[in-house]
């Protein structure tokens, strides 16, 4: 891989986002992902290969978040790092030369302001190729079937950090199901298990954005 | 907690054997209105409702330490509201506050609340005023100085992605807003100790410190939980449901006596990041086992809990974080014997 290319992946597993970015400390001053991908772009390096080397460095902080080698902050950072590349990819996703791998819904439910979860997911799934829609935080279920019948070809992730919003999970699960029926639902946030899940109808659970990732690869590709 | 529950608290954080096992639970809105059979606006806003609430826990449950025991508060909104945050309070659902501050350079302009005047404070204070002698003529006492912690509340305040980016990013301004909210938090415990003389500990709340890796916690989560637990009670809580492995081994450091963790950790390895030194409450799964609907599976796990034990000293049996919704009093009683048999 071209080492330009290669040292854009390294901004994003190391959540550098640009030159005047303060984090991380040892790469203080030095140009970032957002500087590198421009530079890779007046190149003419591929558009492609530059997505291919941003995938390959949020899958390693992703494992290293699931080793407990890195947390959240550091995930956020990645993850940012990883946006201020897909701001400069847009224009090939828009023409076609880069394919988005599929479209996700996302939300925290409704009675539920906590946002980490979703956006360290949402980042990390549109890191990976996917069209992301995010709908933010507290979402009523009438939103996400909105949302959906906009999107009827999606996948929905449903967020939640607080005890008290699980029932409001089951609630948006039910609707969503209720009238899309094939539309498979994803679910996470620190109070559901896997049973959990499973109780309230959801076709899948993830405990960390690389799962959710693994999921979604897996879905895809059985689909 | 009556004097003789109070003992008994303080001997396990002691790191005495107690004899039969002590169980305590974390009580409050996620639980109390729906346990009870009152909505939760009816148990926010009616006085009367939230105590017969909290006596009516007390009195079928007597031989069960309720922490902290007569908590008035006002969800996620409580403390949010004294900075000026909008809460929302649906008629059958749990609160929530809007965050305030929409970029770090708002907090240079955030003031310290003052706890006897602003938000909800006032009314959660003199909900307990009101309700003290009839707390006290159940042979209960106003215990705990109670707060969600500094970093919860500033997720509360500037959005908990945005919190923990500025501690990345403006690492200057996460400090700053940490430091308004210690403040606050001093007076804010210091009024209630003042209101209360019955008060002997202190309990807070703070989940963010899950998130945060050690470098982080040392520099932004550390410092702020020392100055609050350094005060002369006698039982010093934390209560952190998220994952607590990084920061566990700084829990003696932060002067925190007792802690109640989340279920995804077992005391045995708790004990050993605590060198010993926290009593732990906890730790059998809260929704899938406490409130689910086998209760043959409660018994079990409770059993099972007290059987990993070699040495039950420093426990208090729970599960873990807070009492979750739905739990019914036949599945705390299932819990009751199975630990205590």
């Amino acid at each position: 891989m071209n080492e330009l290319v290669e040292k854009i992946g390294h901004c994003v597993e190391r959540g550098k986002i640009n030159k005047a970015s303060p984090f991380p400390g040892n790469m203080k001053g030095q140009d970032g992902a957002d500087e590198l991908t421009r530079q890779a772009l007046e190149a003419g390096m591929d558009a492609e290969a530059i997505l291919q080397s941003c995938i390959a460095g949020m899958v390693r902080i992703g494992e290293k978040f699931g080793r407990n080698e890195v947390f959240v902050p550091e995930m956020l950072m990645a993850a940012k790092a990883m946006k201020a590349v897909t701001e400069h990819l847009k224009p090939f996703f828009q023409s076609g030369s880069v394919q988005a791998k599929g479209t996700l819904i996302i939300g925290t439910v409704a009675g539920d302001l906590h946002d980490i979860g979703k956006n360290l997911v949402s980042m990390f799934i549109e890191g990976n190729g996917w069209n992301v829609v995010d709908l933010g935080v507290d979402v009523k279920p009438e939103k996400f079937t909105d949302a959906i019948r906009k999107n009827p070809r999606c996948v929905v992730g449903l967020s939640a950090l607080l005890t008290t919003t699980i029932a409001s999970m089951s609630k948006t699960v039910r609707e969503i199901k209720a009238l899309f029926p094939e539309i498979k639902i994803i679910v996470g946030g620190a109070p559901l298990t896997m049973e959990i899940a499973t109780g309230m109808g959801a076709s899948g659970y993830a405990r960390d954005p690389q799962g959710a990732v693994t999921w979604l690869t897996d879905i895809k590709e059985t689909a | 907690m009556t004097d003789l529950q109070w003992d008994i608290l303080q001997k396990v954080v002691g790191g005495g054997a107690v004899n039969p096992l002590p169980i305590g639970f974390i009580i409050d809105s996620p639980w109390l209105p729906n346990w009870y059979g009152v909505k939760i606006l009816d148990y926010f806003s009616n006085d009367a409702v939230w105590l017969d609430a909290n006596l009516k826990a007390v009195r079928d449950f007597p031989d069960v330490m309720f922490l902290p025991g007569f908590w008035s508060e006002f969800g996620m909104c409580t403390e949010p509201s004294a900075f000026g945050a909008r809460g929302v309070f649906p008629a059958d659902e749990f609160p929530f506050a809007h965050k305030i501050i929409s970029s770090a350079d708002d907090i240079d302009s955030l003031r310290v609340p003052n706890p006897a005047t602003d938000g909800l404070l006032p009314f959660m204070l003199n909900r307990l005023r009101l309700a003290r002698p009839r707390i006290e003529d159940a042979g209960h006492k106003i215990r705990f100085a109670v707060a969600r912690g500094p970093l919860n509340i500033a997720s509360y305040l500037m959005g908990s992605t945005e919190f923990l980016t500025a501690m990345m990013m403006q690492p200057e301004k996460a400090q700053t807003l940490l430091k308004t909210i210690t403040s606050f938090l001093k007076d804010w415990l210091g009024l209630q100790r003042e209101t209360f003389p019955s008060i002997d500990g202190i309990f807070m709340l703070d989940d963010i410190i899950g998130f945060l890796g050690e470098e982080e916690f040392r520099t932004f989560g550390l410092p702020c939980f020392k100055e609050l637990f350094t005060t002369d009670v006698s039982i010093r809580f934390l209560h952190n449901d998220a994952p607590c492995r990084v920061s566990a081994p700084f829990l003696p450091e932060m002067n925190v006596n007792l802690f109640n963790m989340g279920f995804d950790i077992s005391l045995a390895e708790l004990k050993d990041l605590t060198r010993n030194q926290v009593a732990l409450l906890g730790n059998i799964p809260p929704r899938d086992v406490l409130a689910g609907t086998d209760t043959a599976k409660i018994a079990g796990a409770a059993a099972e809990l007290v059987k990993s034990l070699p040495d039950t000293s420093g426990i208090i049996f729970s599960c873990g974080g807070g009492m979750p919704p739905g739990v019914s009093s036949e599945n705390m009683r299932v819990f009751i014997d199975a630990v205590r048999n």
